[in-house]
């Protein structure tokens, strides 16, 4: 076998999520160089959006906040945020890359985090980034800006500036690693879940910001329509996924995602009452089964399996879900206070209309074999096996193998 | 001792406009440890730690504190500019007088510069009593020691072999491959089970980097991270070997169903394993087949799913379908496991070649018809709400991977915890192949019940990271913190003062403290890669002789002493 | 807002990890906390011995809070979990000594909750200050900042 150790390559990582942090570091660590893309304004994805991550409880900090300051820190990784790939092309056994980085309108290496262009601003859309951001400063949202530079004139450090220009970045590479990450695919579409008819109801990703502790109501189980506390919650078990019409996969990450909020707001507030309407409950993964037999002295949440037929506000407050319930095989209608739809999770490059700017898709729009990829873009998966999918794509890398 | 050069931040008037940071200079001043005290707009900004270092070797001092920022964020750059500027970073404190002051007592002026000045004077008590761990650097060996050959352990030392590292790779059969040799066809891609070996297989052979020890156990590791001293017991005798990481891919075994539906009392109740063979030997002998899910498992005494037994009936069910004329098959289970877009597909292939599929509660499980022969099952459909009797002359349990007891041992042996079902566990989900103990990694079935792709992908993830650490050639015991590079430093002992009573070997959550005999004595010693200098050793001490010389006693008791001093 | 009182000095152990990052985030947040705490960073509230805690009562604390993290999620493999059960021994030994265990205030959350720590300070502050003075333990000569 050829030895391959000597020769250090550059790669590009197109993700700066746990999958994508944990590709870098693996590279890194092996004195290979690495260019980390990232669209958002920082690394972390979507595990830095969440408000705790299952099995631990805790929040995104521990698992976060080392590895991203490691990933900044590192001479190997040059981070792209505010960047998209676009376009790629093979060269014999080279890749070619042009990736558009966009400039922050808040410099984050001038930006002392001060808040002075929060309070300035009249639309609200200085805001601060995520919580747990190393270094932490602040992000100006400019597609809702209304250009009246208040918050430049206030910036003590000159940070804030609106006309930087794009840059274009072309990079020629031995090896691209996918770790793109999901979004939440609109259930807009699928009436029959009722998504955007009341505001009590919700998918888990806005569930979870609505619920976070460092959010806006400082971690209270409340209610969308009224902020009033529910009495009950029901958790729709996949919910546009493990469906030909929308989603044929499963999104492997639900159903502990649900057990993990609905066992929090019964922690929180014990008195509202959780159901979760499953269909398999799927506690594959260390621990995972006890965490969902987890009852609190028996007052649990409540696991009902049956799928939905129909969810749909009430005319006078609340919302109901018809659904069976297998277990008695009778049909129910049920008022709710608030429902969260769990499954609509999709892989962020199924969604990419440009094939020159993603690589070959599967029928059901995951990366294929062909090449190298790690996290929900190759397979629906959690923390735990995205960082061992990351690994591995960092070592096919290294050594040039496909999967 | 050199003195201590003092940088204060205003903050653009973030600290300066609630904190009187003029009476603080003043007083700062007249302190005899201080040589002077700046009041600088800010810290951070590009040229700033530039001026701050020339300031600071003008000066000659020794030792930096900084009034500034949170260390979450912008004041701990400031500490690295001035590193990179040449100024030690052990020698560089700070003080939060923003986020932890400033920001929080913004209504009260006159307290919040009073914490001010105690805070600093806290950190000056800090600098002066401080003192600095012995580092020690480790020679990392550079080979490493895989123990079992499966598709695990095969697949990390192959990965170790190609990114340029020796791997001894050790296993209790005769040769590679373990459990995997056995299957026909694995899921979901169909191949059999020695044909998805067979690259890793051929790569291990004859390869100059691997060497394999086939019927060979490990007898004893001592050492630790970069150093351990394995004895290896094998047909030929004992060898010693001294390896730099370890990786722990010893497997699992399969619970045997002894006592469950009738198995090893009536004929055509069989294993998954039993299955294989059956396949193996050309068509199976039955007329339909009927597969029990979850035997033995998520149950009072196994509370987990072993993630393989589903996708593995829907590939033997499949199978009957397709090579037994006229077969049913069918799938009484409580959950199908089959997440991701793969394995759902994988079931809904089953689904459309006619495999039934039949759903039943924990509490009221199939019962198994027969007379010597199984006849049947009779299951209580918990969909349809009514029980029915399904006719077969096969029944296949699906039962649980367990842990091997042997993998317990060589988990005690490297000083790793075990958890409540027997498998090893890693130290955290974002470190899913790393152990506590640095230098040891775990994949594969001994850590948590996979499938032999995501056996094969732990494999991998192990040598990546042993790579990375053996790569590193030489640490020193410093860089090995719990947080890379940002260790405080190590506990030690005093070893006069050391009465040997065992409180902080008890305690060490890493091992890190032995007792050694000298003389008629014993006193602790500290192994310096292993400690994370959390500090537990420290506070069970009955008499002071372990401490940290980073945050040793007499800095903490300065500190509080120091903490509500008058400020004038 | 707990107005600033004299016979309230609260010495609080921090860990850096979840300890720390809550105070970190209240104070991004601006939160107005009373100014009668300082910080002692530690590593991990596993450092904390009792023998430190009775010190900082010697030396003009009239309150101890001890934070951490959550019992299962400390990042040294649960090195907290023997120092809560330490410390709640102290508490009955505090109060034997008739300085009071309610001045031990242990806090084990974790850094998302920050809310929850401004609001255990304040009460603590609270707590304190409504607390009759503690015998005094110093020499006047410590007081004032003297050797």
């Amino acid at each position: 076998m050829q030895n391959m150790t000597n020769q250090k390559k550059t790669v590009l990582v197109v993700g700066g999520g746990v999958a994508g942090i944990s590709a870098a570091l693996d590279l890194a660590a092996g004195g290979h160089r690495v260019h980390l893309v990232e669209r958002g304004h920082d690394l972390g994805g979507q595990v830095a959006k969440l408000d705790k991550f299952y099995p631990t409880d805790h929040c995104a900090f521990c698992p976060l906040w080392t590895e991203i300051r490691r990933c900044k820190e590192s001479e190997a990784v040059t981070i792209h945020t505010l960047s998209r790939v676009e376009t790629l092309e093979q060269a014999g056994v080279r890749h070619r890359a042009v990736i558009i980085e966009s400039a922050p309108v808040v410099d984050p290496a001038l930006c002392i985090n001060c808040g002075r262009c929060e309070s300035a601003c009249p639309k609200g859309v200085a805001r601060p980034i995520w919580e747990h951001a190393y270094p932490p400063v602040y992000v100006i949202d400019r597609d809702r800006c209304g250009d009246c530079s208040a918050c430049a004139e206030v910036c003590p450090t000159k940070a804030i500036a609106f006309d930087r220009e794009e840059r274009k970045v072309e990079l020629d590479l031995d090896e691209v690693v996918w770790a793109a990450g999901f979004d939440e695919v609109s259930l807009a579409p699928m009436k029959e879940y009722g998504w955007g008819t009341h505001p009590d109801i919700l998918t888990s990703l806005e569930f979870e910001a609505w619920k976070a502790e460092a959010g806006e109501n400082r971690g209270k189980i409340l209610r969308r329509s009224d902020r009033a506390v529910p009495r009950s919650i029901a958790f729709i078990q996949c919910a546009g996924a493990r469906d030909l019409r929308l989603l044929p996969h499963c999104s492997a990450v639900c159903c502990m995602h649900a057990l993990k909020q609905a066992q929090w707001v019964k922690r929180r507030t014990p008195e509202v009452d959780c159901v979760i309407l499953y269909t398999d409950l799927r506690t594959v993964g260390r621990d995972y089964y006890e965490y969902a037999l987890r009852d609190f002295d028996g007052n649990g949440v409540r696991l009902v399996r049956g799928r939905p037929s129909m969810i749909y506000p009430l005319p006078r407050g609340g919302i109901a879900v018809r659904y069976e319930d297998t277990s008695t095989g009778k049909r129910e209608i049920r008022q709710f206070d608030m429902v969260v739809l769990n499954g609509n999770l999709q892989s962020t490059l199924a969604r990419q209309p440009d094939p020159g700017a993603r690589p070959d898709l599967g029928g059901e729009g995951f990366v294929t074999p062909a090449s190298i990829s790690c996290g929900f873009v190759m397979e629906p998966a959690d923390v735990t096996e995205s960082a061992i999918q990351a690994s591995s794509a960092a070592l096919r890398s290294i050594l040039g193998t496909k999967g | 001792m050199t003195k201590i050069g003092v940088f204060l931040c205003n903050c653009f008037g973030e600290i300066g406009g609630v904190i009187d940071l003029e009476s603080i200079r003043k007083r700062l001043e007249s302190d005899p440890a201080v040589d002077f005290v700046t009041v600088r707009e800010s810290l951070c900004m590009p040229g700033d730690a530039a001026e701050a270092h020339a300031r600071i070797r003008e000066r000659g001092i020794g030792r930096v504190l900084l009034g500034a920022c949170s260390p979450y964020g912008r004041m701990e750059m400031v500490r690295l500019a001035l590193v990179k500027e040449g100024v030690d970073v052990r020698t560089v404190r700070a003080a939060d007088l923003r986020e932890g002051c400033a920001w929080v007592h913004g209504k009260d002026p006159a307290g919040a510069t009073r914490k001010a000045a105690n805070q600093l004077d806290m950190e000056i008590a800090l600098l002066q009593n401080m003192r600095g761990s012995k580092d020690v650097a480790v020679g990392i060996q550079q080979e490493a020691l895989v123990i079992g050959a499966g598709p695990a352990g095969l697949s990390a030392a192959c990965g170790l072999a190609r990114l340029g590292f020796q791997a001894h790779l050790v296993d209790r059969g005769t040769a590679p491959g373990g459990m995997l040799n056995m299957i026909t066809r694995v899921y979901p891609t169909d191949v059999a089970g020695p044909e998805k070996l067979a690259a890793l297989v051929e790569e291990s052979r004859g390869n100059p980097r691997i060497r394999f020890y086939g019927k060979t156990k490990v007898a004893s590791v001592k050492g630790y991270a970069g150093d351990f001293k394995v004895s290896l017991a094998g047909p030929e005798g004992s060898t010693s070997l001294r390896v730099g990481a370890v990786v722990l891919a010893t497997g699992a075994r399969i619970l045997f169903p002894q006592g469950l539906y009738g198995y090893g009392k009536l004929k055509g109740v069989i294993t998954q394993m039993e299955m294989e063979r059956q396949f193996a030997s050309g068509k199976p002998a039955c007329r339909s087949a009927v597969f029990i899910q979850c035997v033995g498992a998520r149950n009072a005494e196994r509370p987990y799913c072993s993630t393989i037994c589903c996708p593995l009936s829907l590939k033997n069910a499949m199978r009957i379908v397709d090579e037994v004329p006229g077969a049913k098959a069918a799938v009484l289970h409580r959950d199908i496991m089959t997440p991701g877009s793969v394995l759902e597909a994988y079931y809904r292939k089953a689904l459309h070649k006619g495999v039934q599929f039949i759903r039943f509660d924990a509490d009221r499980p199939p019962e198994v018809r027969g007379d010597g022969q199984v006849s049947g099952v009779e299951v209580f459909d918990a969909i349809s709400g009514k029980t029915r009797t399904i006719e077969t002359d096969l029944l296949v349990l699906s039962t649980p991977l367990v842990a091997d007891p042997e993998s317990a041992a060589l988990a005690r042996m490297l000083e790793i915890p075990v958890d409540g079902h027997g498998f090893i566990a890693e130290v955290y989900p974002v470190h899913p192949v790393e152990t506590r103990n640095d230098g040891v990694f775990i994949c594969g079935t001994a850590r948590w019940p996979v499938s032999s792709d995501q056996a094969i992908a732990q494999g991998e993830a192990a040598a990546v990271k042993a790579a990375s650490f053996l790569g590193r050639q030489t640490v020193s015991a410093l860089a090995m913190g719990r947080v890379p590079g940002a260790k405080l430093g190590h506990a030690e002992a005093d070893a006069g003062a050391c009465t040997g009573c065992g409180n902080c070997v008890a305690v060490c959550p890493y091992r890190a403290c032995r007792l050694q005999r000298t003389g008629n004595r014993s006193v602790s010693r500290v192994i310096k890669v292993r400690c994370k200098a959390c500090g537990s050793c420290v506070s069970v001490c009955p008499n002071g002789a372990m401490q940290i010389p980073e945050q040793n006693y007499r800095v903490t008791g300065e500190m509080i002493r120091r903490a509500f001093r008058e400020v004038r | 807002m707990p107005t600033a009182a004299s016979n309230v000095n609260i010495l609080v152990f921090a860990c850096r990890w979840c300890g720390l990052i809550g105070a970190d985030a209240a104070g991004r947040r601006r939160m107005e906390l009373p100014a009668s705490f300082r910080v002692i960073p530690v590593e991990c509230a596993g450092y904390v011995e009792p023998d430190a805690v009775i010190r900082a009562f010697a030396s003009g604390a009239t309150g101890v809070a001890v934070l951490g993290c959550h019992v299962g999620g400390c990042r040294f493999n649960d090195a907290n979990h023997p120092a809560l059960k330490r410390l709640e021994l102290l508490r009955t030994l505090l109060d034997a000594t008739g300085i009071g265990g309610d001045r031990l205030l242990l806090g084990f959350g974790t850094a998302h909750e920050y809310h929850q720590w401004a609001d255990t300070i304040r009460a603590f502050h609270e707590h304190v200050a409504g607390l009759p003075s503690m015998k005094s333990w110093l020499p006047a000569a410590v007081a004032t900042g003297e050797r």
